[in-house]
């Protein structure tokens, strides 16, 4: 395993009183394999994905449990420099918005070239030549002329191509995507998302992508882990989650996406709300929205229960689920 | 700012670059509405930093052009000042008092018939000197002390601003009676450590203002997502973005430093005479404003002068740092 997290649990100390943001989360990513996080929004998965990282704001952040092995090392016990080095060289992160996540003030060709000079040393001319070569890696047209360009005078989709650049720049060997795709139309969207998929298999990187879009995921993912309320409840390969979920959450999830043959009829939504961190549900964190709640589930959390060798899900009823 | 002429072979190039298959309609259009492309990129590829960027845009700015010419001006006559002016500043003839324009002083006489032409280039120096020496201090101090209290935030953060809540109680008048009335010598430099002691905090609480809201920028959780050290993360991420308004707060204090120095003089603490500067020279004339208006007018033109010069300055170094305003 490339990268595997093991329980993890982060928490949030406010003054309100203390956010459980992610409750027991175990997922793993091999090189050469795509996972998929899936799970509304305040459901954990950029939590879980920043303390694998190691820039979650620590305070408020706190992580209170588990372990993050990284080629088999926990890198929570790591001193924040060995970390530090890790980072960008070993694991690097896309973000959602490249607007934001570029600095403003930098040319494109300075903040990839960044990369050459703080993690290989690299004279500025070598990293300005490195910084070409990875934009037109990313496809971006005309790079020679455009590597002095500063990120506002680049459109979206190109500024999430340089986003991705930066991240590829020292091959690292897991990526983490956090909703690469999100801030961008559905042209683009399928464009980035296609080169991603292609520079992944190039690399052979293990890629993390974090996103609430199914469709987004059923390409490119081999695995869907669906989070919901900080912990994994369903985790499988795409293919079977798509032919039939294994827990009720997948399936109110995968019944809203819009489709062709249900033109006129009103777009099925899960009902409620996602619950409040800081006061989640006793029993099963989704029980007060879910269509096949029983007694049990108000009192008694399930565990993953093993629904196949490589597939598990979070519900007392998964038998039901699949089958119903 | 400056004219940016519309470039469309530079803009459109892009497109017609081999390897722009996979672009869809969609973006291939947005490329092209790239506002004008940026200007004067030169030969392909050559490294280019904030500051060189910075500095292309400047040059072509005739704001910052006159202030800086204003400015050589300064420093050259706060130099040279023999160069321009004949005489002493200190051969004054009680007979000339108050007498206006003539052959050999331009500007008139003052009170104690000095040649107020002569006194205003020799009090240059001075003032000059006291302006860009405390603010120059106050910018350095202020804003390491201020950018490293936001940065790091928690204990040292509470701890700085403790500190500037206390110096900002301080009255500025009253602290340059008690504290500069022991000093005894007669030179600009006790008049500037005491400006820079009670300036810092303004700087240092405008820093760490900024610096915390740059610290909250997505580009900084990304660089450290991608194994940027803390002072690399400060030196390139932070600053740059958090500069603008420190640089508008110190060339404002810099006009504010050379009337202070003015009044403190008046009072008697700042400088005594054999020493020239117009903060002398305006509070030695304002009591004569309505027989010899030209004795306070010429000093304070000059004052005025030099702080429009360094204020349009500062504000066009902070629009050419600025690469959207570009």
């Amino acid at each position: 395993m490339l990268l595997e997290v093991r329980d993890l649990q982060v928490e949030f100390r406010t003054r309100d009183g203390v956010a459980k943001a992610v409750n027991g989360v175990s997922y793993g990513v091999d090189a050469g394999e795509t996972l998929a996080v899936l799970g509304e929004s305040g459901s954990g998965k950029s939590v879980t994905a920043q303390a694998v990282m190691g820039i979650l704001d620590m305070p408020p952040g706190r992580i209170t449990g588990g372990e993050i092995l990284f080629r088999g090392k926990d890198v929570l016990k790591l001193k924040e420099e060995e970390r530090r080095r890790i980072r960008g060289a070993g694991m690097a992160m896309i973000f959602q918005d490249a607007l934001s996540a570029l600095n403003p003030v930098l040319s494109v060709g300075d903040q990839l070239g960044e990369m050459f000079v703080v993690h290989r040393g690299m004279s500025k001319k070598a990293a300005r030549a490195k910084a070409i070569e990875l934009m037109e890696r990313v496809r971006i047209p005309g790079a020679a002329q455009r590597v002095g360009d500063y990120p506002h005078q680049f459109s979206g989709g190109m500024r999430q191509r340089i986003m991705i650049a930066m991240a590829l720049a020292l091959e690292p060997a897991l990526i983490i995507a956090d909703e690469p795709t999100t801030a961008l139309d559905v042209t683009v969207q399928a464009q980035v998302m296609d080169l991603l998929a292609d520079l992944q298999r190039e690399y052979h990187m293990g890629l993390i992508l974090i996103t609430h879009d199914l469709g987004v995921v059923a390409d490119v993912a081999d695995r869907i882990a669906v989070m919901y309320a900080g912990k994994i409840v369903e985790s499988a390969p795409v293919r079977d989650i798509y032919k039939a979920p294994a827990h009720p959450y997948t399936r109110g999830l995968l019944d809203s996406i819009p489709r062709l043959d249900q033109k006129g009829q009103e777009l099925y939504a899960i009902k409620g709300l996602p619950p409040n961190l800081m006061n989640i549900p006793p029993g099963c964190a989704f029980h007060p929205r879910c269509p096949m709640a029983q007694d049990v589930c108000r009192t008694d959390v399930p565990p993953l229960y093993e629904v196949s060798e490589d597939r598990g899900s979070a519900c007392h009823f998964w038998r039901e689920c699949l089958h119903g | 700012m400056s004219e940016r002429p519309y470039d469309p072979e530079r803009a459109i190039a892009p497109t017609g670059a081999g390897g722009a298959m996979d672009l869809a309609a969609s973006e291939a259009e947005t490329l092209e509405k790239t506002p004008g492309g940026p200007e004067g990129t030169g030969p392909a590829g050559k490294p280019r930093s904030l500051w060189s960027d910075a500095w292309r845009d400047l040059r072509r700015n005739p704001v910052f052009l006159i202030s800086a010419l204003v400015i050589l001006f300064l420093v050259f006559i706060s130099l040279w000042p023999s160069a321009i002016a004949s005489g002493s500043p200190l051969k004054c003839d009680l007979s000339k008092a108050q007498e206006g324009s003539q052959p050999g002083a331009p500007f008139g006489y003052d009170g104690q018939g000095c040649n107020v032409y002569t006194r205003t280039v020799y009090g240059a120096r001075t003032s000059v000197t006291v302006g860009v020496c405390a603010t120059l201090g106050v910018a350095v101090l202020g804003s390491a002390l201020g950018s490293l209290a936001g940065f790091f935030g928690g204990t040292s953060d509470s701890f700085l601003s403790r500190v500037t809540d206390i110096f900002f109680a301080i009255p500025v008048v009253l602290g340059g009676l008690v504290l500069l009335s022991v000093v005894t010598s007669n030179t600009v430099w006790p008049v500037i450590g005491f400006m820079v002691l009670l300036g810092w905090p303004q700087i240092a609480r405008i820093a760490r203002g900024s610096v915390i809201t740059a610290k909250q920028n997505d580009y900084v959780q990304a660089a450290r997502a991608l194994g940027a050290s803390n002072s690399r993360i400060l030196v390139r991420h932070i600053a740059p973005n958090a500069v603008a308004p420190v640089i508008v707060v110190a060339t404002i204090a810099l006009g504010t430093f050379i009337t202070l120095e003015a009044t403190l003089s008046y009072l008697g603490v700042g400088l005594k005479p054999p020493n020239v500067s117009w903060g002398i020279d305006i509070s030695a004339a304002s009591p004569y404003i309505r027989n010899a208006p030209h004795a306070l007018l010429w000093p304070s033109g000059a004052l005025a002068l030099t702080v429009l010069a360094f204020i349009m300055l500062g504000d066009a170094v902070r629009d050419a740092l600025d690469p959207k305003l570009r």
